[in-house]
């Protein structure tokens, strides 16, 4: 829904910036976890490099709008849906500047992974990664279009993600029972698994703040709530 | 031996559990039902049914004409001093229809005070007569009851440490906030049930604001309290309840986390975040 235009055309303005600054964070984000995957899958050093090199601007744009959002709470004290859209919109970017994060530790030991000879578990990776990102994708969908039901159906998508993650550590810290000369090879691949698993935890973080930005319904916790 | 280390959360400063914003008012003071006031020919309010809660803030927003005023105004029949004017519907008091045939205007106004936008105490008079001239105008001659009586209102409108020395000097030699303060005196002396504030802020500085809004967040532990607003802010941080008024009718009314957060009405929505046209 479109809301009608500000009485004041700088909140308007101030608004769109904050929005627009989210969209780009969201977009270097999943540009940096892409090349952090493509340089594991490829042995590419290169590419690697250059998801590290992204978490710098990411962390910049986080900065930007967390003093944007102060900026208007101070200038506007906006209440009500353009209260929601700032506190949703700074939230946002520090689960995004997290996934940044997420893309250089998966960087970082792929270029580890790199030095040595290929592990064919690499693959265990790819649809961890995949349910990730489309876990991530619909989440930023979700705020941008204030689609509340898109926002709901991400959070449940979480558990497979644990699971597809309990399984490949599981098969991985078998392999380093039969081959502990890779143990540190396998121990990497460990921790990129835990790195995808933490991006789903985000994304989730993401769609429950979408939920609240579009229709103030807070759906975290919920079955700590269901079972207390 | 030594005494164990309090952990982290003993050295949290608690604060007091605040009210809990339920969705219906659960024990009022006011209530209106099918309330509608003409001036004249002109509907000023048009068919308001609204409970006031009991011991809490209900603030009145709107745009400049939609009512609010006159909804004040019509709990403690104060409007009726505008010639020409109507009111159908009831407005209850504890139950009391206020505008029921043998309800003496005058002691309506005694039960529910009422602070205007512009402070108005009386310029001939001292600080202190200011405080007990209503209890005067009702015969009270005791001096001793005087005196306790303009002590306490004074420290309830947290003015007394301020001007105890001075009381015999006049009214209007206060600053703005003060003599707003005055007022607020003025109208706890004669021990009202609920006390109504017609933009009581809007011609102080922020820090006056401050005192008088510091001030509203105790007096509703005693009094019910209903103010009109234009500063959607001060709405927000001193009220329980909201009642969101255009062209005279009820729009909304909910608690006041629910309305500056999650209003339903569009028309809510859009006034309070600024897009009203």
């Amino acid at each position: 829904m479109i809301a009608p235009k500000h009485i004041l055309g700088t909140f308007d303005e101030a608004l769109a910036s904050l929005r627009n600054n989210v969209l780009m964070m969201s977009g270097l984000t999943e540009r940096s976890l892409e090349r952090a995957m493509k340089g594991l899958v490829n042995r590419d050093d290169n590419i690697c490099a250059n998801a590290i090199a992204d978490d710098e601007e990411i962390d910049q744009l986080e900065k930007q709008i967390d003093k944007d959002g102060v900026d208007i709470l101070l200038r506007f004290q906006p209440v009500a849906s353009d209260l929601r859209r700032v506190v949703s919109a700074m939230k946002l970017s520090s689960n995004l500047e997290r996934m940044a994060d997420q893309a250089t530790t998966i960087a970082r030991r792929a270029r580890k992974l790199n030095q040595h000879p290929p592990l064919p578990e690499v693959e265990l990776m790819k649809p961890m990664y995949e349910h990730a990102m489309s876990m991530f994708k619909d989440s930023v969908d979700a705020f941008v279009r204030e689609d509340v039901d898109l926002g709901r159906a991400v959070v449940p998508r979480d558990e497979k993600l644990d699971e597809l993650n309990r399984l490949a550590s599981h098969k991985l810290v078998e392999r380093m029972a039969h081959d502990p000369e890779q143990l540190r090879g396998y121990l990497n691949l460990i921790f990129i698994g835990r790195c995808l698993e933490r991006v789903g935890d985000h994304a989730t973080n993401i769609a429950e703040d979408a939920v609240y930005a579009a229709a103030a319904e807070d759906i975290r916790h919920q079955t700590l709530v269901a079972s207390s | 031996m030594t005494t164990p280390e309090r952990s982290v959360v003993d050295r949290v400063d608690r604060p007091a559990e605040p009210m809990p914003a339920d969705e219906a008012v659960s024990a009022c003071t006011f209530r209106t039902k099918d309330l509608s006031i003409w001036y004249g020919d002109k509907r000023a309010i048009d068919n308001v049914t609204l409970d006031i809660a009991s011991n809490a803030v209900t603030a009145i927003i709107g745009p400049s004409g939609c009512g609010k005023s006159t909804f004040i105004r019509s709990l403690n029949r104060m409007h009726e001093l505008v010639p020409k004017t109507r009111v159908e519907g009831t407005v209850l008091l504890q139950g009391e229809d206020l505008y029921s045939s043998n309800v003496d205007p005058a002691i309506v106004r005694r039960r529910v005070g009422m602070v205007f936008q512009k402070s108005n105490p009386f310029p001939t008079m001292s600080i202190g007569e200011n405080v007990i001239i209503g209890l005067r105008l009702n015969g009270v001659r005791n001096q001793k009851f005087l005196n306790e009586r303009l002590e306490r209102s004074l420290r309830m409108a947290a003015l007394w440490d301020e001007v105890k020395d001075d009381l015999h000097k006049p009214g209007t030699s206060l600053s703005g906030g003060q003599q707003q303060r005055l007022c607020i005196a003025r109208a706890l002396a004669v021990e009202p049930e609920v006390l109504l504030m017609d933009e009581p802020c809007s011609a102080l500085d922020p820090i006056a604001t401050a005192k008088i809004e510091e001030l509203i967040y105790e007096l509703k532990t005693t009094y019910t309290i209903v103010t009109v607003t234009h500063n959607m802010q001060q709405a927000g941080r001193i009220s329980d309840y909201t009642a969101f008024f255009y062209l005279g009718r009820l729009i909304e009314f909910g608690p006041t986390t629910k309305i500056f957060t999650n209003p339903s009405e569009r028309q809510t929505e859009d006034y309070i975040t600024g897009r009203f046209g």
